[in-house]
């Protein structure tokens, strides 16, 4: 551990030796920041799209149509084979009253009767299935086809596979531009932290002919880098915030997604990026001192 | 015995003999010159001294500790028994004398309370009290090289090691300053100096170690030298 007593010192040099270097140290957190700030609006997009994804996924329901003119024991019956399966949230029986009424409203107009406009009632009854996992939808309506009475099952097949592996791609990319980004972070520390050594060479011999331990020599090294991994991250989340704010003063839903708006969802995201500032310049300090500072 | 050197040689990796079979013994309190040409190895002892370079054979003790079989985490402890004064001053530019000198203290993590006036009683050992606040830049050579003494002390040194102390300067500049490493050595810091300033040696009427070629040459009592 740093001991205190020289804490003050470790962190003066650190803070002269980002001054000295002012320009290099300026365009170290600019690029943090840049990297950062990237990060953050992937983060915030896969978030985005993830929560727009899982509330699709949740909205996938398996309709089970039950054979015309069955009578009220058969459905009963129905209804107990589907609460025997596995995997099952809710079952909600639907009557074909009902589900003309709704379609009538979904069709907007509530004094035309299409009853007496069809001639009759063409609906079915049926059961509206949630299952508790999504993913489990495509075999449960296999299971659910084969009770006798139900006469289709429909669960949007297609549309909902296509889901899944958009929103895996959508995270699997994300990843991989987020590593990219990092390694340029972490290679810009390094260069910073190489040029800084490099600039102090003479007075680190001095100070190794006088007797100081090598951690006493790395420490204000460590404290340069993540001061800077720090600040570009500060300057990213100040960016951040004050954009995805004021884009969620003004809209609550783009393309009918609802926004991540919740306080402590964002604040988690922010102190997240602000260590992953911090850990960026641990990193690149450590490669840069353990290859150019020979202690 | 501070020093003592059994048998020791050396070989750089790149195959060249620095030292063969040196055996020598310095005491506290005595004052050594090491001569020899260029090339004779009186770097390579002076590094070994404060563990810069190992020997390939033979064995290194001071104060009475292996400094072959020493742990790379007791080097530190080693080092703040050794001031090492340099031909070239090695001053930090952008430091004044008084931060120059109180480098060495802080660096080591030692107390800050009792800084200050030690840093102040070494400034005043050297006799440039009043030049605190100057930068090197604005001092001569000779006052240079007492910072470097100075800074070489502030530790309260068993050993000083003085590498070429006079070679930048003119001879009485180079006098003085071993005026004031006999002044250093007669409060009891046993000195060990490399020169190449066979006057000034002649004149001190001191021990004097002569390498060759990596090779012990002659060891010579305080006046044997003629």
């Amino acid at each position: 551990m740093m001991p205190l007593k020289n804490a003050a010192y470790f962190f003066r040099e650190a803070f002269k030796s980002i001054a000295r270097n002012h320009l290099l140290s300026i365009a170290t957190i600019s690029t943090i920041a840049i990297c950062i700030l990237i990060l953050g609006m992937s983060v915030l997009l896969t978030m985005n799209t993830s929560t727009f994804l899982a509330n699709l996924e949740s909205d996938v329901e398996i309709m089970a149509y039950l054979e015309q003119e069955l009578d009220q024991d058969s459905i009963q019956e129905v209804k107990d084979k589907l609460e025997s399966l596995s995997g099952i949230e809710s079952i909600t029986f639907v009557s074909r009253e009902e589900a003309l009424k709704d379609m009538q409203e979904t069709l907007g107009k509530k004094n035309y009767d299409l009853e007496s406009t069809l001639g009759k009632n063409p609906l079915p009854d049926s059961f509206e299935i949630k299952a508790l996992d999504p993913h489990d939808v495509p075999q449960l309506a296999v299971q659910i086809g084969k009770i006798p009475g139900v006469y289709k099952v429909n669960y949007g097949k297609g549309v909902v596979e296509q889901l899944f592996s958009t929103a895996r791609w959508v995270r699997v990319v994300s990843v991989v531009f987020i590593i990219l980004l990092a390694l340029g972070a972490v290679f810009l520390i390094a260069t910073t932290i190489r040029l800084a050594i490099f600039a102090r060479r003479k007075e680190i011999y001095l100070m190794k002919l006088i007797g100081s331990t090598d951690w006493f020599i790395r420490w204000p090294f460590f404290i340069e880098g993540i001061g800077l991994g720090a600040l570009g991250s500060m300057v990213s989340i100040l960016i951040l915030a004050l954009a995805y704010g004021s884009l969620l003063n003004r809209v609550d839903t783009i393309f009918f997604m609802a926004l991540v708006s919740d306080f402590d969802v964002l604040i988690h995201l922010y102190l997240g990026l602000f260590g992953a500032g911090v850990v960026l310049g641990i990193i690149g300090t450590a490669i840069s001192i353990n290859r150019f500072l020979d202690v | 015995m501070l020093v003592q050197f059994y048998n020791v040689s050396k070989i750089y990796s790149n195959g060249v003999k620095a030292l063969e079979d040196i055996s020598l013994k310095i005491d506290a309190g005595e004052f050594v010159f090491l001569m020899g040409p260029s090339g004779a190895g009186k770097s390579t002892v002076i590094k070994m001294l404060y563990r810069e370079e190992n020997p390939s054979r033979g064995q290194i003790f001071v104060a009475s500790r292996s400094l072959v079989r020493m742990k790379k985490r007791d080097i530190p402890i080693l080092r703040r028994s050794i001031g090492v004064v340099f031909q070239d001053f090695k001053l930090l530019e952008s430091k004044t004398v008084y931060e120059n000198v109180a480098f060495a203290m802080e660096v080591i993590g030692a107390n800050q309370r009792d800084k200050k006036s030690r840093v102040l009683e070494v400034i005043k050992l050297v006799g440039l009290q009043g030049k605190e606040n100057s930068f090197p830049h604005e001092l001569s050579g000779g006052e240079l090289q007492r910072v470097g003494i100075a800074r070489a002390l502030t530790n309260r040194p068993l050993l000083l090691i003085a590498d070429e102390p006079t070679g930048n300067l003119d001879m009485n500049t180079a006098q003085e300053i071993m005026e004031l490493l006999f002044d250093i050595n007669r409060k009891g810091t046993t000195v060990i100096m490399a020169t190449h300033a066979l006057e000034l040696v002649k004149a001190a009427h001191k021990r004097v170690i002569s390498l060759d070629k990596g090779k012990l040459a002659s060891d010579l009592a305080p006046g044997e030298l003629k």
